[in-house]
């Protein structure tokens, strides 16, 4: 969840970045004004350090940023906060590399909403497969009893109906399972846009 | 009419709460469609709107002026909060119209660029590249929304009208014809199970719906409507074949 979360808001914390340190914000204040809302995970993360740091109980904004870089799920997040790091202690240019971040972040963005478009294009055939096909069939095996019954029954020696009732039982709940775990691909793979 | 074919369905109390649930519910799933629509025309015009306002800087207009003027030729929601929320700031700062302007959108998009432009006036950077760079951004950030919601949502509907209509169906079609109820076939408890079964497999596929197309806490709402819907079909379609 986390991962999502941060991926849906990197870019944005990226471009708002930017702007700011483009037009002469220092970095601490760029973590300040992200920090006080609007960016979700991210927003708590700087929100947190600011607060570490004003308390004085943190060892320096740049141990911060490291135990946040350990805490980050998502790649791009954690590249941004490595490019924070690199500025603090070895003074590298933040804007310039925080455009082509963006710029690549966003390239992976779409990358990711058409592999999601094109994964997701198998669901649907396959949730039917299993969420019909297997329905059917327990639906015929559940009538056998009903249709077998008499002599017929007693010449083919089919199991008590109570046995056929629990094979459809186990069937059904297979069935319904194996249609959660088609639609977890769904969530698992959402690009969060 | 109503009453004789609820009445049909007396012993399943389950169907009969999920038709009062779904009824209820359904009327709570529509305000959040009307809503996403809304927002979702608000934010298809953001691009349009940063990309002539960009314009507007660049020929040396100031923001404010340039918002009101394209505020008013911007035609549909956006444009009309925007002068609204603008012609009733006299009283107060820009800022603070601004502020009120992308609440009232009620979208994350207009109330980030609304921060952004907040903070590049504070700031005095230079608006016209932003907010022609933050038009773009949104520009693709919109297409890329707009393409993932006309190509899931074709699959979603699917999902949903083959598993919670199609399914219950078809095998109330099979069930009535070769195990009918006024021919003797016991096929009680079978119903039972079968019924449950549906009820469960159309909530999940309207949640794996809802989820594909990015807004499974709307599709919420409408999960007793569809539980119901397949209950109702099958039980109603085994009675009506099977007698």
């Amino acid at each position: 969840m986390r991962k999502l979360e941060e991926k849906r808001e990197i870019l944005y914390v990226i471009r708002t970045m930017d702007v700011l340190m483009s037009s002469g914000v220092g970095l601490e204040a760029a973590i300040h004004t992200i920090g006080t809302g609007g960016y979700g995970i991210i927003s708590k993360d700087f929100s947190t350090v600011m607060e570490k740091l004003r308390s004085g109980k943190s060892k320096g904004l740049e141990k911060e940023i490291k135990v946040l870089m350990s805490k980050s799920e998502s790649e791009g997040y954690r590249r941004l906060l490595n490019t924070m790091y690199n500025n603090l202690t070895q003074n590298t240019d933040l804007i310039e590399t925080l455009r082509k971040q963006g710029k690549r972040m966003e390239e992976d963005r779409n990358e990711d909403v058409n592999k999601y478009i094109e994964d997701l294009s198998g669901v649907p055939e396959t949730l039917l497969s299993i969420g019909m096909i297997g329905p059917i069939i327990l639906a015929i095996i559940g009538l056998i009893p009903q249709l077998m019954s008499g002599d017929l029954g007693a010449f083919m020696k089919l199991p008590p109906a109570s046995t056929i009732q629990s094979v459809v039982n186990v069937g059904l709940i297979a069935t319904l399972f194996g249609m959660i775990m088609i639609g977890l691909k769904a969530h698992t793979k959402d690009p969060g846009l | 009419m109503i009453f004789d074919f609820l009445e049909a369905f007396n012993d399943q109390m389950l169907l009969l709460i999920l038709i009062v649930l779904g009824v209820a519910f359904s009327a709570g799933g529509i305000p959040p469609i009307i809503e996403r629509n809304r927002r979702r025309s608000i934010e298809n015009q953001l691009p349009g709107l940063l990309e002539a306002l960009s314009d507007a800087v660049g020929a040396g207009r100031g923001i404010q002026e340039a918002m009101l003027e394209q505020g008013r030729n911007t035609p549909g929601v956006l444009g009309k909060l925007l002068t609204e929320t603008l012609e009733s700031s006299h009283s107060s700062s820009f800022d603070a119209a601004l502020s009120a302007f992308a609440s009232k959108t009620r979208s994350s998009q207009v109330q980030r660029v609304t921060v952004l432009i907040e903070t590049a006036i504070e700031q005095d950077a230079p608006l016209q590249g932003i907010l022609s760079d933050l038009s773009m951004d949104y520009e693709r950030l919109n297409d890329l929304m707009n393409k993932r919601e006309s190509e899931l949502q074709g699959r979603g509907i699917l999902i949903i009208i083959f598993v919670c209509i199609g399914l219950p169906v078809l095998i109330a079609f099979i069930v009535g014809l070769f195990a009918p109820a006024n021919k003797g076939y016991q096929i009680g408890d079978f119903n039972q199970t079968f019924a449950l079964f549906f009820a469960a497999s159309s909530a999940i596929a309207s949640l794996v719906s809802g989820r594909m197309l990015g807004r499974m806490k709307d599709f919420l709402w409408w999960l007793p409507f569809w539980m119901a819907v397949s209950m109702g079909l099958y039980l109603g379609a085994v009675k009506m074949i099977g007698g």
